[in-house]
């Protein structure tokens, strides 16, 4: 049972302690783990406004390339000749604009007059509407004094995303005599090109009809883009008025087979005349993360480490202190069994320590107090005890100066029967008990108890100087302990005791008396008659008193300044032929 | 910021007997006189009898510039364009009033245009970038061309009513204002216009050497 308890306390210790440890490497862990989350987005979201910005320099570059290719078409002379004609050959107007298509390399390029009317045109399958994007780009340029316009436009049966530009053919500059318009196809070339430079994944994706987007290009998978179109719907779709919309992580697995997450940046571009179309951007987690991941592994390894070393701490320790608590239980049963002579020896210095020393102290006290049992078969009060012990007492029979007390219980016998056994045993024993108390409180051993008599030593069995002073002292003490009885038992509607005392001092000879099989130390002699004598006086009215002590006593009292005697007169003791002077004592 | 000016035009009106001199003050927003700018009026009550002059204008190429910058006429005028430089030139216009191109013509020759429908006519020269020239032809006899202090007038107008008419080149659209001059009309009037004009964006004339560029 011990065992177990004790094994429990150490499992609770080493619990607590790992518990706690695991808590702490935990939210250090999560927060670091978090810390470096929140960094690779924020690193990737600044990749992302970075690859939102290239988007914007790519189609920059290729509006300035259309207006560095207009101007070099309208300095061309080949143009002008064929527009100088009244009125214009289309044929070969588009022949002409379709050999500059091969010059510089942009697909598709238009004509348009001041009046915005399509003249010539390289591709009618795209463009093939005289009142279409290219027109209102060139409206608005000329409206607000632009050099040149640009814009987003679907064309063509399939609706395929086209950049346009326009840029006006000046005759001479600044005075615009017609329009160009250039048309460049934003596919998936285009996209590849942008995630060439830049590792970003991008997706254009159409919202015109919300419950179908459209990929219009992408480098992704076409499953992923769609589900990046999806995405950007209902984020149109949930709210109004949307400009950027972050997009929550698209799990992985649908977008790459890296299995990774991809932080998304939503940029809408504005389209002629139409709905503005998102351009998604986005770039994978992982390899933002790959460094913080190392780093979180590092720092598993090192909690691990860290977890066991306290477990075998937790583990030392709660041994440490299991032990010696089992030491001491073990012990306990030791000195139950009645063993007061072997010691604990714990070195140690902290409260188990205390408690050991403690445990042996106890020890020391129970065998003195077997010891001093053993010697007087008496109980003493603990000063005695340890005088006894200190000094040894001759027990084997020793003629020795003792003062003896007799006391006697007052009108017992007439209480006797009045009272119900069981009470009146209560109310002796309660009258014992005082007086005894009052007795070993000077220092007296009570010898014995002679029915509702008692019988104390003074001097003996240790040697008191002062033996006489006592046991007048406890005399006394005596007296004023039965007027406090009797307050008491008036309290409770009895009658009052009485009390008679008789001291004497005498030579007597001491020790253990009895058979073998039960010793008992007294005292035996004639003082001890003469001090049973002296007491039957008190109950002689005339006296006046219930304390009376002999000659022999008075004369022993180092301190006769306390005692007024009052000589009685003298008595005549059975079998001795000397008479003994007695004195009544009061208190000074 | 693209500047903006602005054209105040100051009809002054005399008059002298039957008819009136109207003289036009064309200010920019900052109070400059504006140059070169076209002013007509058209008649609204029976329309002006039109004559064109008998001998032809001209326009030179000289020093790789045109000698007039902006050159008002009537339908039906001819101008000639004589090259006096040193090197060719290759004039040309594909505006709508007026498409015409001078295959390349050397020094000491000329082409020759006649101007038969109203409108502007922008002049370019594809050998030289930077040269320009306007021509505005003009259905009204009645027009003039402001000078550097900003002034036109247009003498001996009949009384009637007109549409006063502004055109210069960094102008968008013509400035008009209907204007009546009575036959009792003897003291001149001061009216002001107040016109927006673009930028002045032109191609400045290459160094030796260097490529011109537009500004
Ligand atoms: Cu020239």
């Amino acid at each position: 049972m011990a065992w177990f308890r004790f094994r429990r306390f150490s499992i609770r210790l080493l619990a607590l302690l790992l518990g706690l440890l695991c808590v702490t490497l935990a939210t250090t862990y999560s927060l670091v783990s978090s810390a470096n989350d929140a960094s690779a987005r924020e690193h990737a979201r600044a990749s992302l406004e970075l690859g939102a910005r290239l988007f914007e320099t790519a189609i920059r570059q290729r509006i300035d390339l259309s207006s560095v290719t207009s101007s070099l078409m309208s300095a061309d002379d080949a143009i002008k000749q064929v527009l100088l004609e009244t009125p214009i050959d289309t044929k070969t107007l588009n022949s002409t604009l379709a050999s500059y298509t091969q010059r510089v390399g942009a697909p598709a390029i238009t004509l348009f007059d001041l009046e915005r009317n399509l003249l010539g045109n390289t591709r009618p399958d795209l463009i093939d509407e005289t009142e279409g994007p290219f027109a209102y780009l060139i409206r608005r340029a000329s409206e607000r004094e632009m050099p040149e316009n640009n814009g987003f436009s679907y064309l063509g049966k399939s609706r395929d995303l086209h950049a346009l530009v326009v840029a006006p053919l000046y005759a001479p500059y600044p005075n615009i005599a017609y329009w160009f318009g250039l048309a460049f196809p934003i596919d998936r070339a285009f996209a590849e090109k942008l995630k060439e430079t830049s590792r970003i994944e991008v997706t254009f994706v159409s919202t015109e009809d919300i419950a179908h987007p459209r990929v219009l290009a992408t480098t992704l998978p076409d499953a992923s883009a769609k589900i990046v179109a999806d995405a950007v719907a209902l984020g149109r779709r949930t709210r109004a008025q949307l400009t950027d919309l972050v997009l929550p992580d698209v799990p992985a697995k649908a977008l790459a087979t890296e299995g990774d997450h991809y932080v998304t940046l939503v940029k809408t571009h504005d389209m002629v005349a139409e709905d503005p179309i998102s351009i998604v951007l986005q770039i994978p987690l992982g390899p933002e993360l790959a460094a913080a991941r190392d780093l979180e592994s590092f720092l598993i390894v090192v909690s691990a480490a860290a977890l066991a070393a306290a477990a075998i701490l937790a583990l030392l320790i709660a041994r440490g202190v299991s032990q010696p608590v089992q030491q001491l239980a073990a012990h306990t049963h030791v000195i139950a069994r009645g063993d007061y002579k072997t010691r604990l020896a714990l070195d140690r210095a902290d409260e188990l320590g205390q408690l050991a020393d403690a445990m042996n102290a106890m020890s020391v006290g129970l065998a003195e107090r077997d010891r001093v049992r053993d010697l007087l078969d008496k109980n003493v009060s603990p000063e005695v005890a340890a005088q006894l012990i200190r000094d040894g007492a001759a027990l084997g029979g020793q003629e020795r100066e003792v003062t003896i007390l007799f006391a006697d219980l007052r009108g017992f016998t007439t209480l006797s029967e009045k009272l119900p056994p069981t009470d009146l045993l209560a109310l002796l024993n309660r009258y014992l008990d005082r007086m005894s108390t009052a007795i070993e409180a000077h220092g007296g051993v009570i010898d014995k108890f002679i029915g509702d008599g008692i019988m104390a030593l003074f001097g003996a069995p240790v040697a008191q100087g002062d033996a006489a002073d006592r046991a007048l002292a406890a005399a006394l003490a005596m007296e004023r302990a039965l007027a406090d009885l009797n307050r008491e038992l008036a309290a409770e509607g009895r009658p009052p005791l009485g009390i008679g005392v008789g001291v004497n001092t005498a030579r007597v000879v001491a020790g253990n008396i009895g058979s073998h099989r039960r010793l008992n130390y007294s005292v035996i002699g004639d003082g001890v008659n003469v001090a049973a004598r002296i007491e039957s006086e008190t109950r002689k009215p005339e006296h006046r008193t219930n304390l009376i002590t002999s000659a022999a006593t008075l004369a022993a009292l180092r301190d006769p300044e306390k005692i007024f005697p009052r000589l009685l007169g003298k008595v005549y003791v059975k079998g001795r032929a000397e008479s003994v002077e007695i004195f009544a004592v009061a208190a000074g | 910021m693209r500047p903006l000016a602005f054209v105040c035009i100051c009809a002054a009106i005399s008059l002298r007997a039957s008819a009136t001199d109207v003289a036009f003050r064309l200010v920019d927003a900052v109070g400059a006189p504006v140059a070169d700018a076209v002013v007509s009026l058209v008649a609204l009550d029976a329309p002006a009898k039109i004559s064109p002059p008998a001998e032809p204008l001209e326009i030179a190429q000289n020093g790789q510039e045109f000698s007039t910058f902006v050159t008002p006429l009537v339908v039906g005028t001819t101008v000639n364009f004589p090259n006096e430089d040193k090197v060719s030139h290759q004039v040309y216009s594909l505006s709508p009033a007026k498409k015409f191109v001078f295959p390349l013509y050397k020094p000491g020759t000329r082409g020759t245009v006649t101007f038969d429908q109203p409108g502007v006519v922008a002049l370019g020269c594809n050998i030289h970038d930077w040269m320009r020239a306007y021509i505005v032809v003009l259905g009204t006899p009645l027009f003039g061309k402001s000078a550097r202090d900003g002034t036109a007038t247009i003498t001996a107008v009949a009384p009637g009513f007109y549409r006063a008419e502004v055109w210069h080149p960094r102008l968008g659209k013509n400035e008009t204002r209907e204007i009546s001059l009575a036959a009792s009309d003897i003291t001149a009037r001061t009216e002001s216009f107040t016109l927006a004009l673009k930028p002045d964006r032109r191609i400045h004339r290459s160094p030796e050497g260097s490529g011109g560029g537009y500004k």
